[in-house]
């Protein structure tokens, strides 16, 4: 049965990097037009820069089937437009002055020299909701300074924090501050964009008029490590070492066959893990009779919990201790989770099909909403596919008009 | 003042830990009427470190404080059937209810979506686990360090040829609860134009799985792993971070294109790295990145983080410090945008905390308020809210029901 979303029926234009591609713009846009609304990106006539980027279903380079923009770009409509060119630009603006909402993915000094700024865009349309995602925001004295993903996790605060706890750094001086090989940055400012939008959205219901949301990735990256914060806000910074976090035993450790992370903070937990190693007779020791006191004297209790997870392989250790309530778990492979009867039973993966019958997956969405459920309403556009259909329909260009500039292509 | 988009709405928070909390807190500083039902038999980061001047206490830990501020605190046993019976009443009266306890838990007490749903049926009731609510491993426990391992981010995490690592931060949590708030404004938005609400069930190992859609492509297609590439990427060289001068001070550098190569150069000093063929182009720098760095790390050791930060931005080059904690709540540039707040405490004193990363039309889009001592509400939660006579509260804090 068709449901529509709950942000059926609002428009959104979406505007990232052309030259060096944004994540969190287009993701945010994504998540919108998850949720319904007709979302569409604007593209330069050579395309988004992640069509460039792959993976691709058949290792053979196409700017229709590079896997990151497919999975960035689904539920969205596709405009191609050189917005550089004075009817590209009319064009844009067109589209902005009928839309809800303008996403915008760039950096701080293109915002400006774009001139995309709410203050003009809402002479023709006061109820425009304009969020950018920028490296550092765009105020402040370094909103001029340009970032990626590695920058932003960097300034935001996580990569020095990873690896995080329960991981421990070995050698300070060896261990680099770490990044996760992701665009993790890039999906965390692009969820809280979406979400500074639907709250904006909401304001709008009560004030009538639109704002300008300022959305900086540095402080994206910094606003999801609050346990962190609060060291430095209440004690003092961690020290990349892995017993501050206060109770232990919460360790990541080798194993039989690989890493596994024993948890059991909680007393009960604890005397659950004691009965599975048997009891031995350190367990009763004074130095590791609460979870503070553990922290404390853990350099003595790591070897000993060593010996017995290097008797067991992750799988073992994880189903002794789950079956005991333990949070303990093994690290999973990528395929070991795309396989696991959990996320397939779930059916979280979303099923695709590439242009030469290739068959793979992607992510689904993370959220089960019962009333206004998350759909794949339609796949990431090919370039250029809804030039005519969008400006037809929202702007009622005629056939001679989207000749005019070069559009009528397709 | 813009207006706070969530003015009138109440929400009952059975929030453990991190990940409800975290939305809850969110929600409460756009505007809503948070009360957070806390149970003093089963009290987690209350209980846990760090605490002001590492002094132990309810009302003294950072892990606590800075997850539930600005909500109203209501402490209710609810092993005791009269606190499940006040925890109904507080529901009856709320927009919405969100839980994170182990799967099952709120349907023992007879609080579950069902429950709530005849007893107020435009209820948005949202409920996140570990793994979710259903499925084979809808009761296995997990804090995040289970969720970085099992969604397979720690294996695209890690040194060149090393182990998975885990993210730092407690990431899962606060990344699903950014999920949670995004849909629950969905919901209020969809509930605002039909009248309706709706269950919603969030899995943390699939939120950060969303971060993955390059590696679950390439694995379903032909069964590749990813590699573990450390600070690396597959396009960009350098691309790393590298030590400056004094301890543990780092700089991140990302070099996107050849034009910034030859400003990072110049800025260097090296003006000839970029004639050099084997980091002139893009291509070469990626196949001579064991090379590249130490250069680049020769240079940055004698220098101050933040003069190799200007430096490279100043010439277009991205470039940024890598901070930590502390430095991210004393950072001039985010102290300046309003991103640390000081929200004060009658126990600990006013304390940084990292607010909302975005502005709104100049200024933060909500207020964060201080976080509420252990059963500060109670009164009134429970006597101006719900009307509990004066008879009937103090015989229920003599039998230990209201704590």
């Amino acid at each position: 049965m068709f449901q529509e979303g709950a942000l059926s029926g609002l428009k959104v234009v979406e505007l990232s990097d052309q030259i060096s591609g944004q994540v969190a713009g287009s993701f945010c846009a994504r998540l919108l037009g998850d949720a319904g609304a007709d979302v569409v990106k604007v593209e330069s006539l050579q395309g988004d820069p992640y069509r460039r980027t792959g993976p691709y279903p058949g290792g053979v380079p196409d700017p229709d089937w590079s896997g990151l923009f497919l999975y960035l770009n689904s539920n969205k409509r596709g405009v191609s437009l050189d917005i550089e060119s004075p009817e590209g630009r009319a064009a844009l603006l067109e589209l902005v002055a009928a839309s809800d909402f303008l996403v915008l993915g760039q950096n701080s000094l293109e915002v400006e020299r774009l001139g995309l700024r709410r203050e003009k865009l809402a002479v023709a349309n006061p109820g425009l909701i304009v969020t950018t995602i920028t490296p550092f925001g765009l105020t402040g004295p370094n909103s001029a300074y340009l970032g990626d993903d590695l920058i932003a996790i960097s300034a935001g605060g996580m990569a020095y924090a990873t690896p995080g706890i329960p991981d421990s750094v070995g050698d300070p001086d060896l261990e680099p501050p770490l990044r996760s090989n992701t665009n993790m940055a890039g999906y965390l400012a692009g969820v809280q964009g979406a979400m500074a939008s639907v709250a904006a959205l909401l304001s709008r219901t009560i004030q009538g008029t639109g704002c300008e949301i300022d959305l900086s990735m540095q402080e994206a990256v910094a606003a999801v490590m609050p346990f962190e914060l609060a060291h430095a806000s209440y004690h003092e910074a961690k020290p990349r070492k892995p017993e501050v976090f206060g109770v232990m035993p919460n360790a990541y450790l080798p194993c039989q066959d690989g890493y596994v992370v024993v948890m059991a903070v909680m007393e009960a937990h604890w005397r659950n893990l004691m009965d599975l190693a048997d009891n031995p007779d350190w367990a009763e020791l004074e130095v590791f009779s609460s979870g503070v006191e553990r922290a404390r004297n853990w350099d003595a209790l790591e070897p000993l919990l060593l010996e017995w997870t290097m008797a067991h392989t992750g799988a073992e250790i994880a189903q002794l201790a789950q079956d005991r309530g333990i949070p303990c778990f093994p690290a999973y492979t990528v395929g070991q989770m795309v396989d696991s009867a959990h996320v397939t039973e779930r059916g979280f993966m979303v099923d695709m099909q590439g242009p030469g019958g290739q068959k793979f997956k992607l992510p689904g969405y993370p959220v089960r909403l019962e009333r206004t459920p998350w759909q794949l309403f339609r796949p990431a556009p090919k370039l250029g596919e809804h030039t005519s259909e969008v400006l037809g329909e929202w702007l009622g260009y005629s056939a001679e008009q989207l000749l005019k500039f070069g559009v009528g292509a397709r | 003042m813009n207006v706070l988009p969530l003015q009138g709405v109440r929400i009952a928070d059975f929030g453990q830990i991190i990940a409800v909390p975290y939305t809850a807190q969110m929600l409460a500083w756009l505007g809503a009427e948070v009360v957070l039902i806390e149970t003093e038999q089963r009290l987690t980061t209350r209980i846990w470190p760090p605490f002001a001047e590492a002094e132990p206490g309810v009302n003294r830990s950072g892990g606590f404080n800075m997850v539930n501020s600005g909500k109203m605190s209501c402490t209710l046993n609810l092993r005791d059937p009269d606190g499940v019976e006040l925890a109904r009443q507080i529901i009856s009266v709320s927009d919405v209810v969100m839980e994170n306890y182990s799967s099952g838990t709120m349907e023992r007490m007879g609080l579950g979506y069902q429950d709530v749903h005849s007893l107020r049926p435009d209820v948005i009731y949202l409920s996140l686990g570990a793994f979710g609510r259903t499925g084979p491993m809808k009761d296995l426990v997990g804090f995040h360090s289970v969720i970085n391992l099992f969604s397979g981010l720690a294996s695209v995490t890690g040194h060149k040829g090393s182990h998975p690592r885990i993210m730092g931060g407690l990431f899962p949590d606060a990344f699903s609860g950014c999920y949670c708030v995004l849909a629950l404004l969905e919901a209020l938005y969809h509930r605002a134009n039909t009248g309706e609400g709706q269950h919603i069930e969030v899995a943390m190992t699939e939120a950060l799985a969303t971060l993955l859609p390059e590696a679950v492509m390439e694995y379903t297609l032909d069964g590749t792993e990813p590699e573990r590439v450390g600070n690396r990427h597959k396009e960009k060289a350098p691309h790393n971070v590298f030590p400056c001068q004094g301890e543990e001070n780092w700089v991140a550098i990302s070099v996107e294109n050849d034009v910034q190569f030859q400003a990072l150069a110049n800025v260097a000093g090296n003006p000839g790295w970029a004639d050099d063929p084997r980091f002139a182009t893009s291509e070469a720098r990626l196949k001579h990145q064991d090379e590249l760095e130490p250069l680049i790390q020769q240079w940055t050791e004698r220098l101050q983080v933040q003069e190799v930060v200007r430096g490279l931005q100043d010439a277009g080059v991205p470039a940024g410090p890598v901070l930590d904690s502390a430095q991210v709540l004393s950072d001039p540039h985010m102290i300046e945008r309003g991103f640390v707040q000081f929200p004060g405490h009658s126990v600990v004193g006013p304390r940084p905390l990292g607010a909302f990363p975005w502005a709104v039309d100049g200024g933060q889009p909500g207020v964060a308020r201080s976080a509420p001592l252990f059963g500060e509400h109670n009164v009134k939660v429970l006597q101006e809210l719900l009307q509990v006579p004066d008879a009937e509260f103090k015989r229920l804090v003599e039998n230990g029901v209201i704590a």
